[in-house]
């Protein structure tokens, strides 16, 4: 029996929630914003050929894993990260870790994750957890999506593990080992504020960032004569569902950006950054309001409330204020 | 601070409307957890709650789920009709798409869809039927002859 002392801490975002929680066990304070926003977590793309559940993908956030990879090497962090093929190897080995006194980040798949919303468990597999301790054949688990720790079985952990489909975690899991008492975050906030805003304005492909969210109002226009109403409804249905559900702390991850341009503001001493927190701010409220007049048409499927044109219109908007936000932020210094 | 854009909705409905939604707010469909939203409002800067999903938000979770279901009643009807095999139908249940259950089974894709009809389904070896039952939590009988034939 072994249970760590580790302080649960619900958050918005699975990946960087945990990433936080995990260097606030090793005694560095860092908020779950501040890690998303070095970790240059903000993103758009579109991709209309790659389906999920019978409907295109749209990512607001970058490749899983990302967060974590770039927060921990530009910290200076000692960490490891181990992939498994055999899954009694990697239970084996997580124990061994626990022994050492080390929470430790596992990836899993949502669809056997027995102490999940049961409205969540899909094949979704870039779900991101700690586990803390164990007790007989019972492990201590805390989610960030989950309002307080839970436990779940042995049979069942190396199952969300092992799970197949796109992105399989492979039983991953990864832990920091040392991790700095005192870091300058100044330059780590201005890479990572950079590299974001290259991501939304920087790359010139249609389907990436600003860009992208134009593409996806264009095609958002034609849905209704291309599919009928019933699958136009699906497929915005499908944005909506991966703008506002499960890790995205609410419009895409905009607030929690929003929240970290804030901090940032402070800490480098920079007032104009804290004027476009507020924009950002409103940036995402907008977004909320997209999905909130889009919920309408998912409602009463047969017959669309709201006409797409016009949410295509709002999606432009959201865009031209994106862009404002980010040519302003690619030039900081 | 209750609904980051609670001063839009009261904008955009009617009296009566809101009324309406205050009451449906209530009961909500999916009260198992509650999570963390951030919020923004001009005064207030960004807060966080925690609370269960915005009924809107409901509404889109809603209609994954019943969309899911319309699939699989689709499917059933072709299983009963005999154009599809049972894995037909224990797949589309299991949320799952011909490349997860190809991973699942550690198989090929073209396999997974002779499976699917009832030619290849009729002549499968008794070890991967039992494979495929695991995979779907039943028993093998079940997958031979699913309950709903009857």
């Amino acid at each position: 029996m072994i249970k760590l002392d580790f302080e649960h801490r619900q958050a918005g975002h699975c990946e960087s929630g945990v990433t936080s929680n995990l260097l606030n066990y090793h005694g560095f304070k860092i908020s779950e914003p501040m890690v998303f926003g070095i970790g240059a977590g903000l993103f758009f793309s579109y991709l209309p050929f790659l389906k999920m559940q019978h409907a295109p993908i749209t990512s607001f956030r970058v490749w899983p894993g990302k967060i974590f990879e770039r927060v921990t090497k530009e910290l200076d962090i000692k960490k490891e990260i181990h992939h498994f093929r055999n899954p009694k190897d990697s239970m084996d080995m997580l124990d061994k870790i626990l022994m050492k006194g080390l929470p430790v980040g596992l990836q899993v798949g949502t669809f056997h994750l027995t102490f999940f919303p049961p409205e969540y468990r899909m094949h979704y597999n870039m779900h991101n957890m700690v586990v803390y301790g164990k007790e007989n054949d019972h492990y201590f688990v805390s989610d960030t999506l989950m309002e307080f720790p839970v436990t779940i079985s042995y049979p069942d952990l190396m199952k969300v593990r092992f799970a197949k489909g796109t992105f399989a975690p492979k039983g991953m899991m990864y832990f920091p080992m040392y991790v700095p008492a005192q870091v300058d975050l100044k330059p780590l906030i201005i890479k990572g504020i950079r590299e974001t805003a290259n991501n939304m304005v920087g790359i010139p492909f249609p389907i990436i960032g600003v860009r992208g969210i134009r593409y996806l109002a264009g095609r958002m226009r034609n849905w209704q004569k291309r599919f009928g109403d019933e699958k136009a409804s699906y497929y915005l249905g499908q944005v909506l569902r991966m703008e506002e559900e499960v890790g995205t702390a609410g419009a895409g991850f905009r607030f929690i950006y929003g929240a970290f341009l804030h901090e940032a503001a402070e800490i480098l001493q920079q007032d104009w950054i804290n004027e476009i927190s507020i924009e950002m701010g409103e940036n995402a409220n907008k977004w909320r309001e997209f999905s909130y007049l889009g919920s309408r048409n998912c409602k009463k499927r047969a017959k669309p409330e709201q006409s797409y044109d016009f949410l295509a219109d709002i999606l432009l908007e959201c865009a031209d204020r994106e862009e404002k936000i980010f040519r302003k932020l690619i030039k900081i210094k | 601070m209750e609904n980051p854009i609670q001063g839009q909705e009261e904008i955009n409905l009617p009296k009566d409307e809101r009324e309406k939604k205050d009451g449906q707010e209530k009961n909500l469909v999916y009260t198992y957890n509650r999570e963390l939203f951030y919020s923004f409002d001009k005064e207030k800067g960004f807060t966080k709650k925690v609370d269960y999903q915005y009924t809107a938000n409901q509404a889109i979770i809603k209609q994954g789920w019943d969309a899911a279901e319309e699939r699989l009643n689709d499917v059933k009807r072709q299983v009963i009709a005999g154009k599809r095999s049972p894995i037909a139908y224990f797949m589309e249940k299991k949320l799952m798409d011909i490349p997860i259950l190809a991973s699942y089974m550690n198989q090929q894709k073209w396999k997974i869809k002779w499976h699917l009809t009832n030619a290849g389904f009729n002549r499968m070896k008794r070890a991967t039927l039992e494979r495929y039952a695991e995979i779907f939590e039943i028993s093998p009988e079940e997958l031979k002859k699913p309950s709903f034939f009857t």
